[in-house]
């Protein structure tokens, strides 16, 4: 929850606040990269499938500009208790973040293969799938800039529904690629897209326990709700 | 009603040992001003408790309860019970000095005694045993060994106190404290006249010390309480607010004035 | 910077808010800064100039003491007793009843000064009783000593019919108390409390913590008070008058009228015999130079034992 009084030191609530809002625009860049990714795939929408890639870069750069503030808070204000855990979990944050930022840019390439662009097979799958990672995606970015310990734990709580999801596109691929050789090449090109739409849901959970742990200083429990494709019999 | 120490959480860190000291509902006078109010805290044996807190909030007032320093000054009286084995240090009746070569105290300021560092350690000891000439030496021998001062000054024990340095001074305090065989110790801010490595020195010794001796320091540098204390206790106005381990203290305080006391977010 | 003012060197720029670093660089200050420079420098000489005024007075004091007075010193002047003028006398019968008189006054007035001085600085429980006690403690500080001599002659001289030594002991005491009794409760209200509050931590009690605390760390202090009331009576001429007279003959019973430096200086110095008023230079001579060496003395014993204040 956010403290309503401010630090003491007026520059050293001046630092976390910049800090947050490096966060906030990564989020906001990434959440944009995700979208178009699956505008590319889904739509075939070549435009999108271009800008994804070119956003990687700031990303990234806002990812080092992250970490080098993480690093000087930590040696310059030794922060405590609430604050070092907003610190702290920043860190983390910006990698899950920087990740899903790769993944998007991963999948933008991939849509943009010739053979994917005429195959119309399983896109229902991969447009339902994409629709609720985005959904996750905008709920944990929304939990972080709020701070909102309980959105982030419902989040956290979905991430499930993913996991189903990215399990029966597996099979049904699988189906398609025994039926038919030929289907083999671009089923494993929707599989490669339908994997890293699963990581973007694991790195968005991730993203939502680290809220939560900042906000409340508890962890949620070790084993989150799976539906992962270990557990499974195929 | 301050009974969180009375929470299994908290309790639960002070393994099966009984405490070395229990508060229960000390309430403290300065004349009319009611400068402590319902305290009731636990010292583990053989732990280091830390107390923090703006200034004004009880924690140096509560330390110097703690062995009964407040007799030296009329108008100031404490209600409420602090047992040490098996009594209540606060009643009538307790023969305040034998209570004080069980409970130490070194001050904020070093204050070596205008005497030879050798007499400086002697003068307690002296106060409440009767050592032969060879004893006495040994004795100060080892206590100069464990505050680590043996081979800066084993030259030199007939030499004023008063040449030593300040840390080396702080060091000599505690070594005076210890001669005594005390069970406990209390620090009132011990570093906070030194620099940087001294300051080490002493945290390092407290470390150390707290293998044989349960210790309670007060302190103003919260830096200081996260590094030495295994349990930390937050003091505002009077009373108590937290009492917790340290690691919890510091990460996830339960109180949002702790919280913001920590952060520095008060005032 | 200073080019924007040109013309007045004293005005801050209108320009600068007023808690911030003013402008003007090294012509801040202007002309207050220059009569500063100039008071400081009259009061620095008038202060070396009261030195020099001060510091040669003394010093012509002494340089007469030493010229005058030690033309006077011989073996006689300490083997042989007053005599009238012209028989070749001495000052041994003054020198031995000063130092009997101060001597045992001394004694006497060190400890029963200090323990009052004790008593002021560590037991002011009740400060009335305190308050009182000092108030009496200062008037006597400055209580004129004909008057102790006075007193002293109409409660001990009278009632006992005769002049004695004894008399002129107490009165000395009365005289020295004071002093002793104010620098040892100001000297040992400068011992630090912490320094206090850490004997007491170790347990130990009170009698204990002045004596082996609070007297130690004051001794230096302490030793100069006994010396400041020492050198106080030393020279003191009034009260004795009245009280142990003064005796031409060799006397050390103290039952009876005994003889003293101051006295027998004041008898001398004021005749017309050339070798009496040579007598009173040496007698002079004699109670500066023994109230110097005992507090050189005094000091070399506190060093000797790592203590000087």
């Amino acid at each position: 929850m956010p403290n309503e009084s401010a630090h003491t030191v007026h520059s050293y609530e001046q630092e976390l606040e910049h800090l947050r809002s490096l966060i906030s625009q990564m989020g906001g860049l990434v959440e944009r990269q995700t979208s178009q990714a699956i505008a590319a795939v889904v739509d075939h929408d070549e435009e999108a499938a271009m800008e994804a890639p070119e956003l990687d870069p700031k990303v990234d750069d806002l990812e080092r500009q992250t970490e080098a503030l993480v690093i000087r808070l930590l040696a310059l204000r030794a922060p405590m208790a609430g604050d070092l855990r907003e610190v702290v979990s920043a860190l983390k944050i910006s990698g899950d973040l920087e990740r899903i930022g790769d993944c998007a840019a991963s999948i933008a390439r991939r849509a943009l293969r010739g053979e994917l662009l005429s195959y119309p097979v399983s896109v229902t799958g991969l447009r339902s799938m994409g629709r609720l990672v985005q959904e996750n995606l905008r709920r944990t970015i929304d939990a972080m800039d709020r701070r909102d310990s309980d959105l982030a734990r419902e989040v956290w709580q979905s991430d499930m529904a993913v996991d189903e999801l990215y399990v029966s596109m597996f099979r049904e691929l699988v189906t398609y690629m025994m039926e038919d050789p030929r289907n083999i090449g671009p089923c494993t090109h929707l599989l490669f897209i339908a994997k890293n739409l699963e990581r973007i849901g694991d790195h968005a959970t991730n993203i939502s326990e680290r809220v939560f742990y900042a906000a409340t200083g508890r962890i949620l429990p070790v084993l989150r709700p799976r539906g992962g494709i270990a557990d499974q019999d195929l | 009603m301050n009974t969180i120490v009375m929470d299994d959480v908290a309790r639960g860190v002070t393994d099966v040992a009984p405490p070395a000291l229990s508060i229960r509902n000390l309430d403290f006078w300065y004349g009319t001003n009611h400068a402590l109010k319902g305290i009731s805290l636990d010292f583990p044996e053989r732990q280091v408790t830390g107390m923090i807190g703006p200034s004004g909030c009880g924690k140096s007032t509560l330390l110097r309860i703690l062995n009964r320093m407040y007799d030296l000054y009329p108008g100031q009286r404490a209600t409420g019970e602090v047992m040490f084995d098996g009594r209540n240090i606060i009643a009538p009746g307790m023969d305040v000095n034998v209570l004080r070569s069980r409970i130490g105290m070194v001050f904020q300021k070093p204050t070596p005694f205008p005497m030879s560092i050798y007499d400086n350690i002697a003068f307690g000891v002296r106060l409440h045993e009767r050592l032969s000439r060879s004893d006495m030496d040994q004795r100060v021998e080892d206590v100069l060994k464990r505050v680590a001062l043996w081979p800066e000054v084993r030259d030199r024990l007939g030499a004023s106190a008063a040449a030593l340095s300040g840390g080396q001074q702080q060091r000599l305090c505690i070594a005076r404290t210890i001669a005594t065989r005390p069970e406990v110790i209390l620090l009132d801010e011990p570093t906070s006249a030194l620099d940087p490595i001294s300051t080490a020195r002493i945290e390092e010794l407290l470390d150390e010390l707290k293998r044989d001796f349960s210790i309670a320091i007060v302190t103003h540098n919260l830096q200081q309480a996260a590094r030495c204390a295994d349990r930390v206790a937050f003091f505002y106005m009077g009373e108590l607010v937290e009492v917790d381990t340290a690691d919890q203290m510091f990460t996830a305080p339960h109180k949002k004035q702790t919280q913001d006391y920590i952060t520095g977010r008060f005032g | 910077m200073s080019a924007q003012n040109p013309t007045s060197t004293q005005a801050m720029t209108p320009a600068s808010p007023p808690v911030a670093p003013a402008t003007g660089g090294w012509q801040r200050g202007g002309a207050q800064a220059i009569r500063r420079r100039i008071t400081d420098r009259a009061v620095g000489v008038a202060c070396i100039v009261a030195t020099v005024v001060v510091v040669y007075l003394l010093f012509s004091i002494l340089w007469t003491l030493i010229v005058r007075g030690g033309a006077g010193l011989s073996l006689p002047t300490f083997t042989h007793s007053t005599a009238a003028p012209g028989t070749g006398g001495g000052l041994a019968n003054a020198i031995v009843g000063s130092l009997e008189q101060t001597g045992l006054a001394a004694l006497i007035g060190t400890p029963l000064g200090m323990m009052a001085g004790v008593y002021l600085s560590e037991f002011s429980c009740d400060g009335r009783i305190v308050s009182l006690v000092r108030f009496v403690s200062d008037m006597m500080l400055s209580v004129p000593s004909i008057l102790v001599g006075l007193f002293v002659y109409l409660i001990f001289v009278e009632p006992a019919g005769h002049f004695s030594g004894w008399a002129g002991m107490f009165a000395l005491t009365i005289l020295f108390i004071p002093v002793v009794v104010r620098t040892t409760e100001d000297m040992l209200r400068l011992v630090p409390r912490a320094m206090r509050e850490a004997a007491y931590a170790l347990g130990a009690p009170s009698w204990r913590v002045i004596l082996s605390v609070c007297l130690r760390a004051a001794r230096g202090g302490i030793m100069t008070g006994v010396l400041l009331a020492l050198a106080r009576i030393s020279g003191e001429t009034a009260p004795l008058l009245f009280t142990s007279l003064g005796n031409l003959n060799w006397s050390t019973s103290l039952n009876a009228p005994m003889a003293s430096l101051p006295v027998t200086i004041y008898q001398y110095a004021g005749s017309a015999y050339d070798d009496w008023v040579q007598m009173a230079w040496t007698g002079a001579l004699l109670i500066t130079a023994a109230v110097l060496a005992t507090s050189i003395l005094a000091r070399w014993w506190l060093l000797r034992n790592g203590s000087v204040k």
